[in-house]
């Protein structure tokens, strides 16, 4: 078998299409100061921090809750317990065109499950 | 060894519901394997749903729920699946198949582009089809053999991951054969074949074509400057081409092979007999250089 020293392999295109536009986004539920908060966080992969972008919240049946600034990379919103009873999509569009997105299930809302 | 896999949009209900151990796969090949390593001791599915690739599949919530509830979940790695890493996975259930081969990845030089404030800038990463190395892929199957071992205890795994390492031992020596010396230039209609080429023999050049689609004359234009380039007289299908096209690259000079990426299931067959048909297509394509 020829395995030689591992060469850069220069591909004509992305080497697949969840690699465009990537910026990484995380959600969790914590408590806040008026009750329990969704905290959104987005960085892109190189560690650098999207400055501005919006925040778009759907519930399991794809339909959009709410929109919110994202600043400095972050976000915070009431958790809505009802709307949210079968999780949420978040997705992440920041200010230069990058896209990304977290998924919160249900048994993700239970802080310690 | 072919089973049907059972998609995971068709689940009824939670993995506790059901009578065996669950276990679920990012991709084909880890499927294929978790199957030949578990064989009757657990049921085995498919995360994405039938015709998507996994790398580019965006699950929605009630998909990820029913991952979460699996008692097994498991991953090529190497960043074939996006999704992996939008949501929060049992990590004591989960297990990458790929880690330990860090220093076996190629790395993908992508495009650079520019927009927004950031400017110019590329987006990196590394090739996804480790499988199509099968000595990768055994490595990942003996990952994989430990994890199901401890996840489903009746599961014979010890004799299915002697069987199925003597299978892919084999089907390497196939690839092994078919190339001695220096590497065969090769154009790929997609970037799939990072490690089929490394592994086999084949110094491959991507273009990135849609499967099934004939390409117009501004592709065969760059095909006909990437076969300048390169010196290749091979080209690798994903898929079957239609049979105009077929005869518009035959017309260029070029052999052409038809390799299935097995990134999902094969319409016929198995991800063994997949990788079979793909070695004799490439076999036959390099006889016809000669």
């Amino acid at each position: 078998m020829i395995r030689g020293t591992l060469a850069l392999i220069v591909a004509l295109a992305l080497a697949g299409p969840a690699m465009a536009h990537r910026v990484n986004v995380f959600a969790s539920v914590q408590d806040g100061k008026a009750g329990e908060e969704v905290v959104v966080e987005a960085k892109f992969s190189t560690g650098r921090i999207p400055a501005l972008g919006e925040v778009r919240v759907e519930d399991a049946g794809g339909a959009v809750l709410a929109t919110y600034p994202l600043e400095d990379g972050a976000a915070r919103f009431p958790l809505d317990r009802e709307s949210a009873a079968g999780g949420l999509s978040i997705t992440v569009r920041t200010d230069d065109d990058h896209e990304g997105y977290w998924l919160l299930t249900p048994a993700d809302l239970d802080p310690g499950s | 060894m072919k089973r049907a896999l059972v998609a995971l949009a068709l689940l009824a209900g939670p993995a506790v519901a059901q009578d065996r151990p669950v276990i679920v796969a990012d991709s084909y090949p880890m499927a294929y394997f978790a199957e030949r390593l578990a064989g009757d001791a657990a049921e085995v599915r498919l995360a994405v749903p039938a015709g998507r690739d996994p790398s580019s599949w965006r699950p929605g919530l009630a998909d990820i729920v029913a991952i979460q509830a699996a008692d097994l979940i498991v991953l090529n790695g190497a960043g074939l699946s996006d999704w992996t890493s939008r949501a929060a996975l049992p990590r004591a259930r989960t297990v990458e198949t790929g880690r330990g081969l860090e220093d076996e990845l190629i790395a993908t030089d992508t495009i650079t582009h520019s927009h927004g404030e950031e400017g110019s800038h590329s987006h990196e990463g590394v090739a996804t089809h480790t499988w199509l190395d099968l000595a990768l892929a055994a490595r990942q199957a003996e990952t994989l053999a430990a994890a199901i071992a401890r996840a489903v205890p009746d599961a014979p795994v010890d004799a299915a991951l002697a069987a199925l390492l003597a299978d892919l031992a084999t089907l390497d020596e196939t690839g092994d054969a078919l190339v001695t010396g220096t590497p065969v230039p090769v154009l790929a209609s997609h970037p799939r074949y990072e490690y089929l080429g490394h592994a086999y023999g084949f110094d491959i050049a991507a273009l990135d074509w849609t499967a099934g689609v004939a390409p117009d004359a501004g592709q065969i234009a760059e095909l006909e400057a990437r076969m300048m380039d390169t010196g290749a007289r091979l080209l690798i299908w994903e898929v079957d081409p239609p049979a105009e096209t077929r005869e518009a690259i035959a017309a260029l000079g070029l052999a052409q092979a038809v390799v299935p990426s097995l990134a999902m299931p094969p319409v016929t067959g198995d991800f063994l007999s997949g990788f079979r048909e793909g070695v004799a297509e490439l076999d036959a394509a390099l006889a016809s250089l000669d």
